[in-house]
């Protein structure tokens, strides 16, 4: 479960301060999913940022079960823009960060992820050495290696094109139905939200501030994109961005 | 194979070179200024055993001198590159002792240390940490963003984040700093080794023979430029195993 309470958020000195988010408020329970969507810039990594405990926010809360967050945890996974993947380490290596830093390495379950997600026989490359896609993936095995509570994902599929981006759209969704973890997304993509969001939030311009709640409980099938209430929730979002 | 065929191919263009210009020169002026390479290798075999010798000491105290520098400025330069309050402090010391010519040290070294190996080592050790400094600082700055979010969003305490994503981002630029340095260092080196009367080194066998046995001295100055080219295929090779990423095919 993922709380935030009044989430505010500010940069800069007291003299030239500069609000990023403004009294941002949810609740989230056990292995739901939630996107928040907002136009670029918005503060939505900032937000996100905050709730993975990177940052301290100047007001409110953020509470991951009944704990306070005060800094990065555990049981938390980020994934980031651009997998966020170390250019100097291996495959394998960039799977395992989390459990090498934690001191866990290598009683680690990496090596089945890796299999899973179909990167068995990469696992002593280096990123440059692979697509964009299969970037994506080692960036989703680090993430899973550490068999999260809650996974955090910072725009994880923006620059890819439309069919890689649907293929893992299905990977997500699928590991997130099968693993039970709370899912929070950010992103700038409709049609991502629609698809992984039970909730969408969508967000102003900046300071981030909650605009609309949209509800979108039949997230699930894989086949949901060629569902009328896909496109429902699409519309509603389009609608929202734009009003 | 392809690359060393190339490499001997530019030695021999190189010294294709000099031998003309030291047709040109001696023609010039009449007499033999300039020896030729000929001239030159046959005096580094006839005074191999010597030269081997004055080559050692000085391949020594280079490598020393790097060994020292490396240790000395590649963590001062990644801590004032990292963290801005300590950069703050240590930076304005940077920039008003960087522009000082070191060359002026070199006699107040002499009267430190004496004339042994220990103020050679030193000179050269202070001109290189000021270049890997200055390069280690530069390159902790533009760090990429993203990777540091990555290992402190998995976790990552003040240490780590040195281990796996500063010290490994900076390296290829310290060791291009190094590349640059070990010229520069050989300059210094040379400096140093002729501001002694006597001992080892293939600076004092330069000057030694620099007036008269002119062949002699250009056969010290080849040695010297094999240190050079020694380091460099050096620096190369471990850039190679120890930045193996940055080589791979993409």
């Amino acid at each position: 479960m993922i709380e935030a309470d009044n989430l505010t958020i500010d940069y800069g000195s007291s003299e030239r301060k500069l609000r990023a988010v403004e009294g941002v408020s949810f609740r989230l329970g056990q292995s739901e999913s939630l996107a928040f969507i907002g136009p670029s810039g918005c503060g939505k990594t900032t937000l996100l940022f905050a709730l993975s405990g990177l940052l301290t926010p100047s007001k409110g809360s953020v509470k991951i079960g009944k704990k306070q967050v005060a800094g990065p945890r555990r049981d938390v996974a980020l994934i980031l823009q651009n997998a966020g993947l170390l250019p100097w380490k291996t495959v394998w290596q960039n799977a395992n960060l989390s459990l090498i830093l934690s001191g866990d390495y290598p009683a680690c379950n990496a090596q089945d992820i890796l299999e899973e997600l179909g990167l068995g026989n990469v696992k002593s490359r280096f990123p440059a050495e692979l697509s964009e896609g299969m970037k994506r993936r080692v960036g989703i095995a680090r993430a899973l290696s550490i068999s999260p509570s809650v996974l955090l994902m910072d725009e994880p599929l923006a620059s890819l094109d439309t069919l890689t981006r649907e293929k893992i759209q299905d990977l997500f969704l699928t590991l997130w139905k099968d693993r039970g973890f709370t899912l929070v997304l950010v992103t700038h993509d409709i049609e991502e939200a629609a698809f992984l969001g039970q909730e969408i939030i969508v967000l102003t311009e900046r300071p981030a501030c909650i605009k609309a709640r949209v509800s979108n409980r039949e997230v699930g099938p894989l086949d949901y994109r060629q569902s009328k209430a896909f496109d429902r929730t699409v519309k509603t979002l389009r609608e929202e961005l734009e009003r | 194979m392809k690359q060393v065929l190339i490499y001997i191919c530019s030695i021999i263009f190189l010294l294709l070179l000099w031998e003309v210009a030291s047709i040109a020169i001696n023609t010039i002026n009449s007499s033999s200024v300039l020896p030729g390479p000929y001239e030159a290798l046959s005096q580094v075999v006839k005074n191999g055993a010597e030269l081997q010798r004055h080559f050692l000491a000085s391949a020594w105290r280079l490598i020393m001198a790097i060994l020292i520098a490396l240790v000395a400025a590649v963590p001062l330069g990644l801590v004032i590159g990292h963290e801005r309050s300590v950069d703050t402090f240590v930076s304005p010391m940077i920039y008003i002792t960087y522009p000082i010519p070191q060359v002026a040290l070199i006699l107040f070294l002499f009267l430190i240390f004496g004339t042994g190996s220990a103020t050679k080592v030193a000179i050269v050790a202070i001109v290189l940490f000021f270049q890997i400094l200055v390069s280690a600082r530069g390159a902790a700055k533009n760090i990429t963003e993203e990777h540091l979010v990555s290992v402190l969003s998995a976790g990552a305490n003040r240490w780590q984040v040195y281990r796996h994503v500063i010290f490994p981002a900076t390296l290829p630029n310290i060791l291009t700093s190094v590349r640059v340095g070990i010229g520069v260092g050989i300059a210094f080196l040379y400096i140093a080794e002729t501001n002694t009367a006597q001992g080892l080194g293939l600076g004092s066998f330069i000057k030694r023979y620099m007036l008269f046995g002119r062949d002699r001295a250009f056969a010290g100055i080849m040695a010297m430029a094999f240190l050079g080219l020694v380091l460099y295929v050096g620096i190369d090779v471990l850039e190679r195993i120890l930045c193996r990423w940055k080589y791979v095919k993409r």
